[in-house]
């Protein structure tokens, strides 16, 4: 039982089978597909009689369509995240607490969007998911803050503060927090590589979990770069500390043929499903469609790690990620139907 | 001082020290059972508390799957009647 604590770690097992009660309560497939038919307002009835009830109930006076929908996502997904952090027992909590991290760097960056182009308070308030270490609290204070450097001074407790410090000035001048937002997400995987490495049992587990995410992130913007038609070196883009090496990738990126860059990505592939889903992508064109396979497969790859360690983080951070995109997959849902895009167009973008 | 070498063993002695080998068997048929029944138990009852803090309407079906690891120390009292009578 790699992975427990120590002993007979029944809050493990207390705390995994919660999990994976939670996971089976995720909207299935046929009810996307039902949903794929129906009308924003009957969404948003549908959604009101899943877990989604209380916020929509309690948001429903103040806000109406589109804009109920995210807010009750993006609520219900920030309470959902602090309830599993309530209940998740010692070593899980410090491995979740990790993972959790990348809502700061979301929520910061979303910050510092909106105040550099002069966003009211309030509207950038409801894209914010206080998700992460950051609670609403101490992101309405960032919000009041006046300008962004100001925001990344109120930040210097944080771990992220020194990339933060470091990128402010080149982002504020050339006006685009992109490379910034790189240099974050960089910072967030080799932080998490350090809290897997750091002696806590458990971290090789946890450590497999984020090898799977970086090589999945950077196959996914390998393939971004090529439908985007970049030449350049693509080493700065690439998230070290996978499987893949970032010179490796470079090698695999300027193969021109596609058919070619997907084979060199297929000998250097050992899971089967990826193996498949390479093959299925050799026939997609549309961008969408590949990112949705590489992370249906990437979801299906941690379900079966979470199964091979049951009493682990995992299967606490399966449920997390499947909770992400079922929010995600409601929001694109709920927006499409708003800009009037057909279901079976939409269809493609949900990751079911 | 009894001198061993030389003590007879008497059938009343070799009676009693039967009995006391029985009632031995029978305390560690019944012990080690129940030590196994309470590590298995441990285990699906935590899950089973897991599994009911977030559904009430299992409770009844957890309930069943936790007592079925009494079935072991059932058997190991069982052994121990058949050892003491």
């Amino acid at each position: 039982m790699a992975g427990l604590s120590s002993g007979f770690a029944t809050n493990y097992i207390y705390a995994c089978t919660r999990m994976r009660v939670r996971r089976s309560r995720l909207i299935p497939r046929e009810d996307y597909l039902r949903m794929l038919n129906m009308s924003l307002p009957e969404i948003i009835r549908f959604i009101g009689d899943t877990s989604y009830r209380p916020e929509i109930d309690e948001l429903g006076t103040s806000f109406s369509g589109i804009d109920l929908v995210e807010e009750a996502l993006s609520w219900n997904l920030a309470k959902e995240y602090q309830k599993i952090l309530e209940l998740v027992p010692g070593d899980l909590k410090y491995f979740s607490l990790s993972y959790l991290r990348r809502w700061d760097i979301q929520n910061v960056v979303a910050i510092l969007r909106g105040k550099m182009q002069g966003v009211y308070p309030g509207k950038i308030k409801e894209v914010q998911v206080p998700a992460g270490k950051l609670d609403k609290v101490a992101l309405d204070r960032l919000l009041t803050e006046e300008s962004p450097e100001r925001v990344v001074e109120a930040l210097k407790s944080e771990r992220f503060y020194p990339t933060l410090e470091k990128e402010i000035g080149g982002a504020m001048e050339t006006g685009s927090f992109a490379h910034m937002e790189n240099e974050l997400y960089k910072g967030y995987y080799a932080r998490l590589i350090e809290d897997a490495k750091g002696g806590v049992k458990g971290g090789n587990i946890f450590l497999k979990y984020i090898q799977l995410e970086i090589d999945m992130r950077n196959i996914q913007t390998l393939f971004r770069l090529r439908t985007g038609h970049v030449q350049e070196d693509v080493r700065d883009m690439m998230i070290p500390g996978g499987t893949f090496s970032v010179d490796e990738l470079q090698q695999i990126f300027g193969l021109d043929d596609r058919d070619e860059f997907i084979d060199a990505l297929k000998r250097r592939v050992k899971m089967v499903p990826l193996l498949n889903a390479l093959e299925e992508i050799r026939r997609l064109s549309a961008l969408h469609e590949i990112e949705v396979a590489l992370t249906r497969v990437q979801l299906d790859q941690m379900e079966r790690i979470s199964k091979r360690y049951p009493f682990s983080v995992l299967p606490v951070i399966v449920y997390l990620e499947e909770k992400k995109y079922e929010v995600a997959n409601l929001r694109a849902l709920a927006r499409g139907k708003e800009a009037g895009i057909p279901g079976e167009r939409l269809k493609g973008y949900l990751v079911m | 001082m009894v001198d061993f070498g030389t003590a007879e063993v008497t059938l009343e002695m070799v009676q009693a020290s039967q009995l006391g080998m029985k009632a031995f068997s029978a305390a560690l048929a019944v012990g080690l059972t129940g030590l196994a029944s309470a590590i298995a138990e441990m285990t699906i009852g935590s899950a089973a508390v897991g599994a009911t803090a977030e559904n009430r309407d299992v409770f009844g079906l957890v309930l069943l799957l936790t007592v079925i690891p009494e079935t072991i120390v059932i058997f190991g009292l069982v052994v121990a009647l058949l050892l003491m009578f």
